[in-house]
């Protein structure tokens, strides 16, 4: 549809991240809508200023800047809508991420069920869980009270019991809820999610709905076995939005400024990879993986069905020392390309957790960022992968297949090249078999699942500009030999009749140098039984494939990555790696 | 670009708000003089609670459990006295299992509301509450020299400050250290050892002011006693100059330290403060300002932290860095003669 048919509107989105505010533009330019450019600036949501419009104003005076409009006014602020002289906006949407996250306690009633369910909810938003109560845990009612009333968590996440399932042992559970809640002062209450078997809730109405905030959704678990996280999601998306508004100045500005458009940025990223999913192929599904400074999301979604994971603290910058505690200093140090001293990893990354906004101006404090990217990746990837397997023929450790994987974060669009931030994917992802890893080279995605929301021709247009950059189709061979063995043979066939072929050894990374956008039809013939996604070990297959900035990449180093315990040595085959992938750039 | 200013000052006025996140009492009172460890408010803690199962305890039915509390929400108990019952053969009873309150009583139990000890709150620094906030706290002012650091160990002192040397741009080691220093809080260069900081508390010292600290010694820090604060980061960099100017300015003279927990997003910094009986009045020190040529900066990140020096220019233009990203920079110039092109992202202001 041309945009001339509708009522054009122009847009600013605005993201309130941890360390930057950004400002997105969007108008309609030759009938279709467009990205015309952002502004930023730093966050203000806490000390000294407590206020995130003071960060959203600047980050729009930027942006006035760039693009010599008039969107502020002196007198009124915020021009919305816009005037007939072309000043201000029609609409404005917004999503947030700063703050300290959430403080989450999950109850439930077996650890590997229903608390597991709670957890996958909780990990939809920026959500820290300070304690879980299950009734394996052998507490009593008064331990269950005291820990409540001393951690007086934000959120008290309830779920348990199938529908026609356990309904007792849930109850004497909310008794103690409901006695901690009834006991804390008002503005320490906790907002209370129930999740759990459906025929509890008037139970569970009459009992807490008057002394707490209560908010009841579908049961996350109707049936054993089956996950229904989604509709749950959206009740807690509105409680991080009461949670930030109470504990946050100027989000209520923000609020009539949007019309209530408001969201966390996580539960956006999620709502655009479901677009997009719905939008590609929904076989294989659509992954998004984010890296900011605080947190890393995770959103994979099959054919409008979504899985989200938000994990905060695990940041290339406020949350660098996250990835060193979640993990271990060799587990980072094993990602580098040039050996370092332990101390000085350890040193800087304190230090990048002390100063987040602060760039790197060595190129081994850019390595020791890459490494933590790429490890903060491998967490994200590693803690999902088991809620990603309903789908896929791979073993349960491996990333199943998807088409596109989209990279999004300062670390990645940032990089001094492209093989940087496609060597960050591939290593932080290994992606099995074959699929495209695309760069979100201007942030947008965030912006977009806002507006997808209110404007959905909008996000498609955008989507379908330059919106990602293909860095390049992958194949990626899941099985393990000697280094050196031949593990693959490729055919390429050329659209103008040329071919050629590759014999492909393990442990190598091979860039065939194909032009950005060429298309190719490719010949895939696995040995030794390994799998390239053709429909088992072993199986060969025909795959067409479109050139990327670095053109198609044959990463036969196996899956999963394998180290050695000798860093020199992962150092040496990291340098190897990373040259494959600058050679063709 | 707008910046944080890194507060190194050696005459500034100083507001802090001092109070607890919970209801409690305020015992001092409008322009008073406090000492950094006079306490300001107290509170209880947390309460502790007891779920007492009145019914299945004197094994009878919740209705008849009722009947028999001799209780009811709201009572003051000792340890011993009597909640429910006599009942039975044996003339069964509950009993208080500590002082406390019964807080919720009926359908068969009782919830007990163990009495809580108090927390204190201390003022933090020296100077006059200037404002009384409600069942919370005080604001209390001073004014004097203020150093703001990156890293706390959670601890306050109030102490006479020595630093190890003249310069403190060397590392702190075991040989530096005797009894001569036994209750000061010393200041030195940076420290790469947990024997130094063993031997400092065996001394013992007050407290320890680092320009650095490697970050391996991190918990060794947190576990020692004396509150140690540390500037400008981690690794085995000098202290800033302007922090070491201060230090070495008031030598042996009385100073605050509050080595609280950095919390940037709640403006809390670990800080140093020396106050200064003086006549004039100073403004209260901002907390960002826009970067621009001439003002005097302190560099953060980089080989050249922490280096204080003015900005000469700023480019107008994104530069390519030695690591390969193109960012917004400024070449600063520090020391005699030396200049380094600096991100604008790597700088704070400092106003001394």
């Amino acid at each position: 549809m041309d945009t001339t048919t509708i009522s054009a509107k122009s847009l600013i989105a605005v993201d309130i991240g941890n360390t930057i505010t950004r400002a997105l533009f969007f108008d309609v330019v030759a009938g279709k809508y467009r990205f015309l450019a952002s502004g930023s600036a730093p966050t203000t949501a806490g000390a000294p200023i407590f206020d995130v419009t003071e960060g959203v104003w600047r980050a729009i005076e930027e942006l006035q800047f760039i693009t010599s409009k008039t969107i502020l006014s002196e007198k009124e602020g915020l021009i919305i809508p816009s005037t007939q002289d072309n000043q201000g906006v029609d609409i404005m949407v917004a999503t947030m991420s700063a703050g300290n996250p959430i403080t989450v306690v999950t109850v439930g009633l077996l650890d590997n069920v229903s608390l597991l369910n709670a957890e996958h909810l909780a990990k939809t938003t920026y959500s820290e869980i300070i304690a879980k109560i299950s009734l394996n845990d052998r507490r009593t009612s008064s331990d269950r009270i005291n820990l409540l009333t001393e951690k007086h968590p934000d959120v008290i996440i309830i779920s348990g019991g199938t529908d026609q399932g356990a309904s007792r042992s849930l109850l004497s559970v909310m008794e103690s809820i409901g006695l901690s809640s009834y006991l804390l002062e008002d503005s320490q209450k906790p907002h209370i999610l129930y999740t759990g078997n459906e025929e509890l809730q008037e139970d569970v109405k009459s009992g807490l709905g008057k002394i707490s905030k209560l908010r009841i959704a579908p049961n996350i678990q109707p049936v054993l076995g089956k996950e229904n996280i989604y509709p749950a999601q959206k009740e807690l998306n509105e409680i991080y939005k009461d949670v930030r508004m109470r504990q946050t100045g100027g989000i209520r500005d923000v609020l009539s400024w949007t019309e209530g458009h408001f969201t966390s940025t996580a539960s956006a990223f999620g709502r655009i990879i479901r677009f997009l999913s719905e939008k590609y192929e929904p076989e294989k599904g659509v992954l998004g993986v984010d890296i900011g400074s605080f947190a890393t999301i995770l959103a994979a979604a099959h054919a409008g069905e979504e899985t989200l994971r938000v994990f905060p603290s695990l940041g290339v910058g406020a949350g660098s020392k996250g990835i060193l505690e979640e993990s271990s200093l060799e587990n980072i140090i094993r990602w580098l390309p040039l050996p370092l001293p332990e101390q000085v990893v350890r040193d800087y990354i304190y230090n990048k957790s002390t100063y987040p906004s602060t760039l790197p101006t060595e190129s081994d404090h850019l390595e020791i960022e890459f490494a933590l990217a790429k490890q903060a990746l491998r967490i994200a990837s590693e803690k999902t992968v088991p809620s990603l397997h309903r789908r896929s023929a791979f073993t349960s450790s491996l990333l199943p297949p998807f088409e596109p994987i989209i990279g999004s974060g300062r670390i990645l669009t940032h990089a001094p090249s492209r093989s940087h931030s496609l060597s960050i994917l591939l290593d932080g992802m290994q992606p099995t078999g074959v699929t495209t890893l695309a760069l979100d080279q201007n942030g947008l995605l965030p912006g977009l699942g806002a507006v997808s929301e209110i404007n959905p021709l909008l996000t498609v247009q955008v989507i379908e500009t330059n919106t990602f950059l293909n860095l390049g189709t992958i194949i990626a061979p899941v099985g393990y030999a000697r280094p050196g063995t031949p593990i693959l043979r490729i055919r390429v066939n050329r659209e103008d009749g040329r071919t050629f072929t590759r014999e492909i050894k393990f442990g190598s990374l091979t860039v065939l140098p194909i032009e950005i956008g060429e298309k190719v039809s490719l010949h895939l013939r696995p040995l030794h039984r390994f799998d390239v996604g053709m429909g088992g070990p072993g199986k060969s297959g025909k795959v067409n494939a479109v050139g990327g900035s670095l053109g198609i990449i044959i990463d036969a180093r196996g899956r999963p990555l394998r180290f050695s315990q000798d860093q020199e040595k992962n150092w040496k085959r990291n340098e190897t790696w990373i040259k494959s992938l600058h050679k063709y750039e | 670009m707008l910046s944080k200013v890194r507060h190194i000052h050696s005459l500034t006025n100083i507001r802090r708000e001092r109070v607890l996140p919970v209801v409690g009492h305020v015992i001092v009172r409008r322009m008073q003089k406090v000492s950094p460890t006079d306490v300001i408010v107290v509170a209880p803690r947390t309460p502790r609670y007891i779920m007492l199962e009145i019914a299945q305890g004197l094994n009878v039915s919740p209705a008849r459990a009722d009947e028999l509390l001799q209780r009811q929400a709201g009572d003051e108990l000792s340890e011993g006295d009597v909640i429910a019952g006599p009942v039975g053969l044996f003339q069964r009873v509950i009993r208080a299992p500590k002082s406390g309150y019964v807080k919720i009583a009926g359908e068969g139990k009782v919830l007990f509301e163990i009495s809580a000890q108090t927390f204190e709150l201390q003022a933090g620094i020296e100077g006059t509450v200037t404002n009384i906030i409600p069942e919370r706290g005080a604001i209390i002012e001073t004014r004097g020299a203020l150093i703001q650091g990156i890293w706390g160990n959670g601890k306050i002192t109030y102490g006479v400050i020595q630093p190890v040397s003249n310069q403190l741009l060397q590392e702190l080691v075991p040989e530096q250290l005797n009894i001569g220093y036994r209750g000061a809080i010393l200041a030195a260069g940076f420290c790469k050892s947990a024997e130094v900081l063993e031997i400092a508390a065996n001394i013992p010292i007050k407290g320890l002011v680092l320009g650095s600290i490697t970050s391996e010694l991190i918990p060794v820090a947190n576990s020692m006693d004396y509150p140690i604060l540390v500037i400008d980061g981690f690794g085995s960099t000098p202290m800033n100059s302007a922090a070491d100017g201060i230090l070495g300015a008031n030598k042996e003279r009385n100073v605050s330290l509050n080595a609280q927990t950095y919390d940037p997003f709640l403006g809390k910094y670990p800080e140093l403060i020396i106050s200064h009986p003086t006549k004039s009045e100073p403004d209260l020190p901002v907390e960002s300002e826009t970067i621009s040529t001439g003002k005097k900066v302190i560099i953060v990140s980089g080989p050249h932290a922490p280096q204080i020096g003015t900005i000469e220019t700023i480019h107008p233009r994104k530069q390519v860095l030695p690591s390969g990203i193109a960012a917004r920079t400024a070449e600063v110039s520090y020391g005699l003669e030396t200049r380094a092109v600096v991100p604008l992202s790597n700088l704070e202001i400092i106003k001394e």
